[in-house]
């Protein structure tokens, strides 16, 4: 287990105030939160900072961190020697929506790692549980089926709380679109005495792709032409997620133009377009006759592109 | 105790399939009621239906509640503030997916239909 100094997460000296360690979080919530950030790892960095904070803005929870924390460095192994947390005693209360981790229970221990608060009467349907789900662009044409390994906490005979790990196999219905979610009616948290499971909603996301763009239903590639396909007109191969299709440009298409295949995009009611995005590709002249091919060219054409342009 | 165990999951696609009841979508998003009654005043969420009970979330509204909470909770972001903030993101989705399929040019597109 690597040691984390949650001060250098949150970027405040060990001797902050509390209203420090507040405007820190602050300051670096609003950065790196997943909804609004447009940083890479926001959402790994988000709860990092969660985590820290949690720790950092609690009087009894600092002072134990602390009493560990000051001979170590963030990155070292660390293993807490017993009875290091003799005199400490944590009011109930839960965590922020990270996940618990190995650090942070070594200090503070899986209470509060059970997510949300019971509720009183006996019988309460369980929660609903949230998670995500990564797939590729071929997946949403065909459909896929997708095994997710699911942390979940539940109940052992003597009713105390343990972690389980869960394998689900999902069905990716065909159609479907990034962000959108699936509900899968009984998967989610247990019941509490008859009351049933709760559900468990999928955010379904898409890889990015080295070839396509994903708006939506929508799809878009780029392609492009050799002028003299663009300026006459040509028969050439283009990419779409079924695989190649022959596609006629017509002739005088410039950069920039789209053709639209409908119906080729997303599957679905209605389905989506595939987009295709030209772009114009000059050939280096690079040789004696490509760059007799340019001269003769201009001196054929008498071409000046900023002509007649504001 | 770790145990394994293995299901196989068919779902339904909240966005295209299902209607929330206002109990539902309290379960659903983990939202307290009290807020989702709040968020429907201040317009961040827009059902069908007059009272509370015949109300009847569009499947999308499970993605905002969601985000709504965590603005809410996790940068303490005010009734209004949300409501203002998740229109600037509702902008911000359409002008980068205008953004991505004009991407290539400064012109704009001119498109053609080809089947």
């Amino acid at each position: 287990m690597k040691f984390k100094d949650y001060y250098e997460i949150l970027g405040v000296p060990r001797t902050a105030t509390p209203d420090e360690v507040k405007a820190a979080y602050r300051r670096l919530a609003r950065k790196y939160h997943p909804d609004v950030s447009k940083e890479p790892n926001a959402e790994a960095r988000f709860k990092e900072l969660g985590e820290a904070h949690e720790v950092l803005k609690d009087p009894e929870k600092r002072a134990l961190y602390d009493q560990m924390g000051s001979q170590w460095k963030a990155g070292q192994d660390f293993k807490p020697s017993p009875g290091w947390d003799a005199g400490f005693e944590f009011r109930g209360g839960e965590t922020g929506d990270f996940d618990p981790n190995d650090f942070f229970e070594a200090f503070f221990g899986r209470r509060g790692s059970g997510g949300g608060s019971r509720r009183p009467n006996i019988h309460a349907q369980g929660e609903d549980h949230h998670a995500k789900v990564m797939i590729d662009l071929e997946d949403a044409f065909r459909g896929a089926q997708r095994s997710i390994s699911l942390r979940m906490p539940s109940y052992d005979a003597q009713g105390r709380m343990v972690s389980r790990e869960r394998t689900l196999d999902v069905n990716i219905p065909k159609g479907i679109r990034a962000g959108q979610h699936l509900r899968l009616a009984g998967q989610g948290g247990p019941g509490v005495g008859k009351g049933a499971p709760g559900d468990l909603y999928l955010e379904v996301g898409f890889n990015s792709h080295p070839v396509f763009r994903i708006d939506d239903r929508d799809i878009y590639v780029d392609l492009k032409l050799a002028p003299w396909e663009a300026a006459l007109g040509a028969k050439v191969e283009a990419p779409t997620p079924e695989g190649p299709i022959q596609l006629t440009i017509p002739p005088g298409s410039s950069a920039g133009r789209q053709m639209r295949l409908k119906g080729r995009g997303i599957p679905g009611q209605p389905p989506g377009d595939l987009y295709v995005v030209l772009s114009i590709a000059l050939p280096p002249a690079d040789t004696d006759s490509a760059r007799e091919a340019y001269q003769a060219m201009a001196r054929a054409f008498r071409f000046n592109p900023r002509e007649g342009k504001a | 105790m770790t145990g394994k165990e293995r299901d196989l999951g068919s779902g339904l696609v909240v966005e295209e399939e299902i209607h929330l009841t206002l109990v539902e979508l309290c379960q659903a998003s983990r939202v307290p009621e009290q807020e989702i009654r709040a968020w429907v005043v201040e317009g961040v969420l827009d059902p069908e239906g007059a009272t509370p009970e015949e109300w009847r979330f569009v499947g999308a509204s499970l993605r905002r509640a969601r985000t709504a909470l965590r603005l809410s909770r996790d940068l303490e972001v005010n009734l209004a503030g949300i409501a203002l903030a998740l229109d600037l993101l509702d902008e911000i989705t359409l002008l980068k997916s205008r953004l991505a399929s004009t991407r290539s040019s400064s012109d704009p597109p001119s498109t053609i239909l080809v089947e």
